[in-house]
């Protein structure tokens, strides 16, 4: 119990700092009444042919949060979505998977060989999430191969430099506005 | 680290999977290093003993010089072909690996990387026509450095995937129509006898391929017999 009160004052005093000032001129921090902060928030290069792009950043809040939405201009992209990469397993369901996307399991391929392949076999996937809890102190990345806020229907091209504008909704703080800057990697 | 805060099952999927893949990847990691027998040179990726075996995969291939030609999925000469299975709709996943392994590439000596080509396998191939493929491939390699396979056949996608160990699955779609597709992640190092010297799961850092891949080039193939 101390331990957490004592992390998260240290916490709440390091943000409240960190808030006080413009530090990132690359990445904007944003931070909300009640101390949840948005950093390093980046988007990665598209191509010309694809539809869908993707945000990631690091979420902080010492009283706790949880971002419940996220939305961009439609010259950006059609919508924006929460979302989560898994780990989904080869043939038999695995507990990470509470949505319905797996949908029919029905064998059309041969994917029961894989399971005698050996670890590193599982497929990853995707599937969209109501909401990302930021627990109390605690930071929670939006990450490639975690969550990130996928951008879809992308008007056109992320290009090196580009700054796309993010609204994101959290349940304490509020709507937080933030510049994805896009990178290469 | 704070060990009394209740984490609320969000975040535990993500705490798991990460715990998986850690472990998973050291465990890989170790017998890596520990494999006997073949001669290999220490590398970051994973080895498999025996090495999966892939010579007599092969696929249309749409990319600018392939001209939807039948071409394995193995490298030329003392080159190496990198496999990967993934489909251009995936904003997260797949762009990541692709920029890795650019990243990997741009840090070579151009001689080594002239004996690198990369082979990418649509596992999408309703929305990966050859156009959409090749601009895809052509915007992280240049266009004599890459393969794009693609068959409409899902048998014939199916043996491919399972002569290395991979599948993939077509996704529900949701109220627009859109549809994910799950599919396994890894980079796959074959040489020119079909053998895959070397796996690279999904995150494996540019630096750790690079350092592979020069390990691979370098000792001429492998190392003693």
């Amino acid at each position: 119990m101390k331990k957490a009160m004592f992390l998260s004052v240290a916490v709440a005093g390091a943000i409240a700092i960190a808030g006080c000032g413009s530090d990132d001129s690359t990445d904007s921090t944003s931070a909300a009444s009640d101390g949840t902060t948005v950093t390093d928030v980046w988007t990665r290069v598209t191509t010309p042919t694809q539809t869908a792009g993707a945000v990631y950043m690091t979420i902080q809040s010492p009283d706790g949060d949880t971002l419940t939405g996220a939305s961009v201009p439609s010259s950006v992209a059609g919508e924006a979505q929460l979302h989560e990469t898994t780990d989904e397993g080869s043939m038999d369901s695995t507990d990470s998977m509470d949505s319905t996307d797996m949908g029919s399991m029905d064998s059309t391929d041969s994917m029961d060989s894989t399971d005698s392949m050996g670890s590193g076999e599982t497929m990853m996937g995707m599937k969209e999430v109501d909401q990302i809890d930021i627990p109390a102190g605690q930071s929670v990345a939006l990450e490639p191969g975690g969550y990130h806020i996928m951008l879809i229907d992308l008007a056109k091209p992320i290009e090196e430099g580009d700054t796309i504008p993010v609204t994101l909704d959290f349940e304490q703080a509020g709507e937080i506005e933030v510049d994805a800057t896009a990178r290469a990697e | 680290m704070v060990d009394r805060v209740d984490r609320p099952s969000r975040v535990r999927p993500v705490i798991r999977v990460l715990a998986v893949a850690l472990t998973a990847f050291s465990v890989a990691a170790v017998s890596g290093c520990g494999s006997d027998g073949e001669g290999q040179p220490e590398l970051n990726g994973m080895t498999r003993t025996p090495p999966t075996e892939v010579g007599t995969v092969s696929l249309p291939d749409e990319s600018p010089g392939g001209d939807g030609r039948s071409t394995d999925l193995k490298g030329e000469g003392d080159g190496l072909m990198l496999v990967y299975f993934g489909y251009t709709s995936c904003p997260d996943v797949c762009p990541t690996t692709l920029a890795d392994l650019h990243m990997a590439l741009e840090g070579m000596p151009a001689d080594q990387a002239d004996r690198i080509r990369v082979g990418m396998v649509t596992v999408d191939p309703e929305r990966d026509t050859p156009k959409v493929l090749n601009g895809y491939l052509g915007h992280f390699f240049d266009a004599d450095d890459y393969d794009s396979f693609r068959t409409m056949d899902t048998d014939e996608l199916a043996r491919a995937e399972k002569a290395f160990g991979a599948s993939s699955k077509i996704g529900k779609p949701d109220r627009h129509g859109d549809y994910d597709v799950s599919h396994t992640a890894q980079v796959y190092a074959v040489d020119d006898t079909g053998q895959v010297l070397v796996e690279w799961p999904f995150g494996t850092s540019s630096d750790d391929i690079r350092s592979d891949l020069e390990r691979l080039l370098g000792g001429d193939g492998s190392d003693s017999a």
